[in-house]
Formats: C-alpha cells, structure tokens, sequence
C-alpha cells in the first residue's frame, strides 16, 4: 500500500513538472493553464477574499436546494413506497420529469424568479428532489417484509412502524441516494449560475463559483484562474461526498 | 383437552395464494384446536403449507375460506396478544438488544421505567446479561435466537407462533435451546400457567421432545394427515432419546418420507 501511494505521488509530480516546463517553453500562457498560474491565482483569490465567499455562496446555495429537495422528496418517496396507490398515482409523473434535464429548466427558472440566485436554488432543487424521492420510494420498497410483519405483530401502528423500522430501515440506501443527488445539485449550481449570467448592477447575478467562472471568462480572460475555479469545483464534490459517507457511518453504525 | 375452550380455534381453514403463475393451494380444510398451555408441533415436507399457517394465524395472511378463532374472536390483522417468532428471527438490526426486545412494550405505550424493568428480566431470563447494548449483528447465531424469543415474551403474549425458530442452529446449541424454550415456556410448572404454543418445525424428533401434540402436514394441497399424541412425561429435558420418544419419530417419519422424497425430487428440477 505504501509504495503504491509513493509511486502515485511521484507520478503526479512528474506530470506537474513537465507540465509546466511544456507551457513555460512553448508560450501558450494565454489559452492553457500552468501550475504555478493556478498557484498564483489561488493565493491571489484567497487574499482578496473572493475564492472563499465564491465557494461559500454556491455552497449555501446547494445546501438550501438540498434541503428544500429533501423536505419534499424524502416524505414523498417515503409515503409512495407506504402506500403503493399512491406511487401507481405519482410514479408516471415523477419519471416524465425525470426525462427534463435540470439545466432545460434554467430559462424558466430565470423567468420566474429573475437573474439572481433563486434561480440557481430552483434548478438545485430540482436537480436533487426527483433522485431523492425515487430512492425513498424504492428503499420502502426494499425493507424485509419479516421486519414490518414483525413491527405490527409486537403491537406497533403505523407511526411507530414508520419512525422505527421504515426509517432507518431506509437510510442506507438514501444515504447512497444523498451522496448521488449532492453530486447532481453541485453540478447543477455550477451550470445555474454559469448561466444566470453575469453580474449587471448590485444585487444582481449570482455571486457563486460559477458567477466567478462567467466573469473571469468575459471580463478578465484569464485562463489560471479558470482552471482554479475547476479544481475548486471537483475539491468540493470530493468533500461533499466524503461528507455523505461520513454522516452514513453516523447515522447507520449497525452496518459496518 | 375436554372440557378446555381452545385458545385457538382453526375450522375448514383453507389458503389459496394468488401469484404472478398462477394460483397455489397451499391449505385446504385444516381443522385444529389448541388449548391454553398447549404446545403444539406442526411438521410436514417441505411447501406443505406450515408457514402459511402460521401466517393465518399471525394475522399476516387472510383466509380464503373457512376462519381461526383465537380467545374466540375472529382473526383480522397481527395483535400484541399473539407473538411471533420467525426462522431468520426478523430483529431490527439498528435497535440493540434492549431496544429489540423492549419494542413491544414500547408499542403498546408502557412507560419508560416499566419498560426497562421488562427488558431487564427478559434480558436475564434468556441468558443475555452483558450484552444488552449489542447490535444483532454483532451476536452468535444463538444469542441473537434468544434475544428474538425475549422480543416476543417482552409481551407475554397468550398465544407463541415460532416458525422453525431453532432452524438456523448448529446441533448442540439446538439442543440446548430446545430444553432452554422448555423451562421458559414452563414444562416444570403446571400446564395452567403455560402459553398456547404453535411451533412448526422440520425436526420431528424437535416435534417429539417438545410438544404435547404433532400435527403432520400432506403436501399440494397442505391437509392434516394425522395428529399424533406425545404422551411423554414433563419436564422433557431427562427423556431425550427414550424408547418411547424414538417409536414416535419412527411412526411420524413413516408418515412423511414418501412425500418428503417427493418434494426434494420436485425441488431439484
Ligand atoms: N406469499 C406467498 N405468495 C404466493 N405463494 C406462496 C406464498 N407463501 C407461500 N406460498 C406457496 O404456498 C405453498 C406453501 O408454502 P409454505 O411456505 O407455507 O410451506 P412450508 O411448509 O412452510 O415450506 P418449508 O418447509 O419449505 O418452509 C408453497 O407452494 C409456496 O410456494
Ligand atoms: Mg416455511
């Protein structure tokens, strides 16, 4: 184990290095990358204070997407996989707007809540809410009869059942489907804001990681820090899902 | 059992399962009374139907015809009064060993410090002190066994549905429950203060060394063939391997095995 990490580390190196050798010979700064570019860039953004209220805006804006996605998702998905007419009812439905990526609903976001960050959180929103209740549904789905039959012939009702068995019974798939739709709303708040354009006068345009991208595209072209925001980007998805896997250990300790 | 209301009341019980191939009888016109601190076995090859008339009984599954009557009143749904034990146990494997066992208590709203004192006797009664903040998962095959049969007791239900819940054991430590579920059950008390028992099992020397009575399953459709007393002294746990007990195995598995090698024939294709 250890010598193969020394080996991947040495790699990486090696990469980085010949990396920048190639674009210091070659004179490519503008449209390419270097890694001390991005060096300078992260230490420039972070001085300034701009990189990390970046992060923390999107950040917010996923979390409160997130959260608005779970509170409707998670008793919907749940209550269809508690009552099988109602999934008959919803299902069809919710698999028709499965069909419509996030992104298609970016215009319409836009239209209805104008170019500020609700829109980001609408589409964030919807990024997540359809994964999450299809996984809720289906972690009903899956729960060992023996366990509900169990439940209701030790006495319990159906709020009992629900909270003690339906319940955790559910969360180590939905911390699978947490894990997923985190992803799917980070990438969504990216492309929301991205799209929601830049900034125009106070109070307007997003002020996320992707607002940061637009405009360092269109007003200061400059190629370091892009690739900064980049690997901003793919940091905190690895965070977000460390996070998620983190909080299963948590919440499900009698899965080992 | 003259003169006894039968705390279960079985009549032309009949169970036909509807499935995606088809429909399968899987019960036709069973009739059979226990009696209030009766234990009564059921044994049968494999697919004859013991499960599904546990579940009957367990209120899990509805009849198709005919009705059980327990304490007279007609089954429509699972109850606290008839407890269930199941061959892979069924406990929740995210609530400890206490919280398994206390969740009937809990269910039926007894207070928190009653339900602890509950769980304490319970936890000491099938030998589990010490190990009462385990998860399931992390318990011998024997243990967790026990702590399914306190989960049941924990509301001392007047009626015990187990569905081969010595099944999963190795031998020896099967042995040892089957004496240790005597004692709990009370074979060295008086039958009055015992449980109605419904025990289904594939062992019919199990059937014999427990029971009072061993109902012996036909299979397609599940009918009873026969019902043999076992009119053995109690306690049982000195008469293991009596002449007697063994003339009663004899009998039992002459009544199965042509059926029993026909199922096995059918099971392999
Ligand atoms: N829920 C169900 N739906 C459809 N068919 C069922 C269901 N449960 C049991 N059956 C069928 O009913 C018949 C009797 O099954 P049952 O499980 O009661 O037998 P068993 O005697 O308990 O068998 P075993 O000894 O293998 O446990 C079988 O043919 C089985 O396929
Ligand atoms: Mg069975």
């Amino acid at each position: 184990m250890r010598r193969d990490r020394w080996i991947a580390i040495t790699t990486v190196v090696c990469i980085v290095l010949l990396w920048q050798v190639a674009i210091s010979a070659n004179g490519l700064h503008a449209k390419v990358p270097s890694p001390l570019g991005i060096v300078a860039a992260i230490a420039a953004h972070v001085a300034d204070g701009s990189l990390p209220s970046a992060l923390r805006d999107s950040f917010l804006r996923v979390a409160k997407g997130f959260a608005i996605a779970a509170l409707i998702g998670l008793p919907v998905g749940t209550a269809m996989g508690m009552t099988p007419i109602l999934a008959r009812a919803v299902a069809p439905f919710l698999d028709a707007l499965r069909s419509i990526a996030p992104i298609a609903w970016i215009p319409i976001a836009v239209l209805w809540l104008g170019v500020r960050g609700d829109a980001a959180v609408f589409i964030v929103t919807y990024a997540a809410v359809l994964p999450l209740a299809l996984s809720a549904h289906q972690a009903v789905r899956l729960i060992d009869q023996r366990l509900l039959q169990a439940s209701h012939a030790l006495g319990a009702g159906w709020f009992l059942t629900l909270r003690a068995v339906i319940i955790p019974g559910s969360i180590p798939v939905l911390i699978t489907a947490v894990r997923v739709s985190m992803g799917f709303a980070w990438g969504a708040v990216i492309a929301a804001e991205l799209a929601v354009g830049v900034k125009i006068g106070p109070g307007q345009g997003s002020q996320g990681i992707g607002q940061m991208m637009i405009e360092t595209l269109y007003v200061r072209r400059d190629v370091d820090t892009l690739a900064m925001c980049m690997l901003c980007v793919g940091l905190v998805s690895l965070a977000i899902d460390a996070g998620a896997r983190g909080l299963g250990r948590r919440l499900a300790p009698w899965k080992v | 059992m003259e003169g006894l209301i039968p705390r279960i009341a079985i009549t032309s019980l009949g169970k036909t399962w509807q499935g995606r191939r088809g429909d399968v009888e899987a019960l036709r016109d069973i009739n059979l009374a226990i009696g209030p601190g009766e234990f009564v076995a059921v044994v049968g090859p494999s697919g004859c139907g013991k499960s599904t008339l546990l579940s009957v009984v367990a209120g899990f599954a509805t009849p198709t015809s005919g009705k059980v009557l327990v304490d007279g009143l007609s089954v429509d749904g699972p109850s606290p009064e008839r407890g269930v034990m199941f061959q892979d146990y069924a406990l929740f494997p995210w609530r400890t060993v206490a919280d398994n066992i206390g969740f009937g208590p809990l269910a039926r709203g007894v207070k928190r410090a009653e339900r602890l004192e509950i769980t304490q006797r319970l936890v000491a009664l099938v030998g589990l002190d010490g190990f009462q903040d385990r998860y399931p998962h992390e318990l011998s095959g024997g243990m967790r066994q026990r702590c399914a049969l306190a989960r049941m007791l924990a509301n001392d239900p007047a009626v015990w549905l187990m569905d081969e819940p010595l099944a999963a054991l190795d031998p020896q430590t099967r042995i040892v429950m089957q004496d240790e579920l005597l004692r709990i059950w009370g074979d060295e008390r008086p039958a009055d203060q015992r449980r109605a028992v419904l025990f289904v099992t594939h062992g019919i020397d199990e059937a014999v060394h427990l029971s009072d009575r061993v109902v012996v399953l036909a299979r397609r459709p599940g009918r009873v063939r026969a019902v043999i007393e076992v009119d053995l002294p109690r306690p049982r746990s000195a008469l293991r391997s009596s002449p007697e007990a063994a003339r009663l195995v004899a009998e039992i598995w002459a009544l199965i095995r042509d059926e029993a090698v026909d199922a096995i024939r059918e099971e392999n294709g």
